[in-house]
């Protein structure tokens, strides 16, 4: 796209799922892209323009998201993309960006080893988050882990990653299941059976969507103890535990770049805001966070480049750096991915996560882990 | 042979210098699926029979429908402003190369071929060297393009391999105790006498590694 006519506005495409059964997290992402448009544009919108979001739902399928792409590049002419929580979706839009040379903005965590010239990504790669996690269980709980994820990419290679890290801290994996991404409630009944009978210390969760909700629940019916065997997961954020119920999410553990109850300036306006907009019992979680500094990414190296042509922005938003709620981050620009803060939460009664460690600043994003194999031999 | 002497000629001419068993440009394109989409009108019934003339296999269709084919190597479809939406895939997953027919005069609108993301172009009205260098250059582009993606999906594997190597050096390195130099070498042996790849040894020994529990028995 060329740059546009003085007055006339931005046009961008937004795509996150409102419906489905992956809506209870995307809806929030949406919440977050939409919350920072609006911010912008009743502040006078990027050099005198307003932005329009062009906004579709793709519900939950990820050959959807690749319809949509398609619709949004060609028939609506946007080439500025906000959208993805799923790598199924994510992979469904690739093609379409890296052809018709449009910029994804994806801010989601995923399992890294990819790096497309088309894509900004302001989620955790593995090395921002699971890493720690790791460490954290294995100091706290102890060594014996059960692997539960939902059946697609981003549980398999993530879950991949973590039974190499356990490996080489001398731990083990005493039990792995996969499960559809749309089971029932009734499906985690055996899991949950399984986990009793193995005992594992630690039970490492990469179910997403209405699965996270049974899971959780099923454990809890079940009379397990968060406090000796916890779920620990990179993906249950604040919104999940309030749609599974603050008593049964109590005492699990979260690894992620943002919580609600992150100190500072800049969060504390964050969640304001996001709660006058969205009302007082919607909480802000890492998805909402990462849509909405993205987002903000975007608004900065669109009033340099004052033009949506893929080369320009884009050239712009490398290396810059922004004080997003979660602290400072920066763009990297060898890779497309963020600097992010790493932080371990226990969710508490309230259903929202108390901070148990933390990053001294960001860590700069690995998605190859390229340099985590030299780190973890060293600690040997 | 139903080429016409001259043709004949021509053709011969192009396959000199050619070992007898590397085959021509134009004897790769034989037996080819060819759908054309447009309204059967002389200049289309000469596209047809040039084509069939290279002993394509060629299907005709008219009026443009809502989806076009997705079943031909080639597809040569007539210029619409709503071509890429007919397209039956999403762009940068083509299954056939396209070559779009312009038409004679009235303008297009630049945007909209460019989203079609064609192979190759077609102007009205045609000639026999028109229709040749369309079914050259968009056979050769899109079978490029689909060797890139290979070879991107493969680079990506290797990438996942690399890292099984490296576990399984480690594992070597811990359990026998080997320095690093030695512990790729034994990989790299192994591979060779078994006759497999490195990352496939890798791979079963990291397996075995977790099947048998090393860590625990230590």
């Amino acid at each position: 796209m060329r740059a546009q006519k003085t007055g006339s506005p931005w046009r961008i495409g937004v795509l996150f799922s409102r419906t489905g059964f992956m809506s209870v997290i995307e809806e929030t992402q949406y919440y977050g892209t939409m919350l920072a448009i609006e911010e912008i544009n009743s502040a006078g919108g990027v050099n005198g323009r307003e932005l329009i979001p062009v906004i579709y739902d793709p519900g939950s399928e990820a050959l959807s998201f690749g319809h949509f792409a398609k619709r949004l590049m060609i028939e609506d002419s946007v080439s500025t993309i906000f959208g993805c929580y799923t790598s199924s979706s994510r992979k469904a839009v690739l093609p379409v960006v890296e052809r018709l040379n449009g910029l994804l903005w994806y801010p989601t965590l995923y399992e890294g080893f990819e790096a497309s010239p088309n894509v900004i990504y302001t989620g955790a790669a593995p090395n921002q988050n699971s890493l720690a996690l790791c460490r954290f269980l294995m100091k706290t709980y102890g060594n014996r882990f059960y692997f539960i994820g939902s059946d697609y990419i981003y549980p398999r290679e993530s879950n991949r990653v973590m039974r190499e890290l356990i490996k080489e801290s001398g731990g083990s994996v005493v039990g792995e299941r996969y499960l559809n991404i749309r089971a029932r409630r009734q499906d985690f009944l055996p899991v949950v059976n399984e986990i009793r009978r193995l005992q594992p210390d630690v039970i490492f969760s990469t179910v997403v969507g209405d699965g996270t909700v049974f899971l959780y629940q099923t454990y809890t019916e079940a009379g397990l103890d968060p406090r000796t065997m916890p779920i620990a997961s990179l993906t249950t954020t604040e919104a999940e535990i309030r749609a599974m119920g603050f008593d049964v999410g109590e005492g699990h553990i979260t690894a992620a770049p943002y919580f609600e109850g992150v100190p500072g300036a800049a969060n504390a306006t964050f969640v304001t805001n996001f709660k006058k907009r969205f009302g007082d019992d919607c909480s802000t979680n890492m998805c909402v966070e990462s849509s909405y500094f993205q987002f903000y990414l975007f608004a900065k190296a669109l009033e340099q480049a004052n033009t949506l042509d893929t080369d320009v922005l884009r050239s712009m938003v490398l290396g810059t750096t922004f004080s997003a709620p979660q602290g400072q981050v920066a763009v990297d620009p060898l890779s497309g991915h963020t600097d992010l803060w790493t932080r371990i939460g226990r969710a508490n009664r309230r259903g929202q996560f108390d901070i148990l460690d933390e990053s001294s600043s960001a860590v700069h994003p690995d998605p190859f882990l390229i340099g985590y194999g030299r780190a973890m031999a060293g600690t040997e | 042979m139903s080429d016409t002497p001259n043709k004949a000629e021509h053709h011969k001419v192009k396959t000199e210098g050619f070992p007898d068993d590397q085959k021509t440009v134009v004897q790769e394109l034989r037996g080819l699926a060819v759908a054309v989409v447009a309204p059967l009108d002389d200049q289309t019934s000469f596209l047809v029979r040039e084509l069939q003339r290279l002993r394509i296999r060629v299907r005709q269709t008219w009026p443009m429908p809502e989806t076009i084919p997705s079943d031909a190597d080639i597809v040569y479809c007539e210029y619409s402003p709503d071509i890429a939406r007919r397209l039956p895939w999403i762009p940068g997953d083509a299954r056939s190369a396209l070559v779009v027919i312009l038409p004679n005069g009235d303008p297009i609108q630049p945007d909209a071929l460019a989203h079609a993301t064609p192979d190759a172009a077609l102007s009205r009205p045609f000639s026999g060297n028109a229709v040749i260098a369309s079914l050259i250059l968009a056979r050769s582009q899109f079978r490029y393009e689909q060797r890139l993606r290979s070879k991107i999906e493969r680079l990506d594997e290797n990438l996942r391999s690399m890292r099984t190597v490296e576990r399984a050096k480690t594992i070597l390195m811990t359990t026998r105790h080997m320095p690093e130099n030695e512990a790729y070498g034994f990989i790299r042996r192994q591979a060779m006498d078994r006759r497999v790849s490195t990352s496939a040894v890798a791979a079963a020994i990291v397996d075995s590694f977790e099947l048998l529990g090393y860590d625990q028995q230590q």
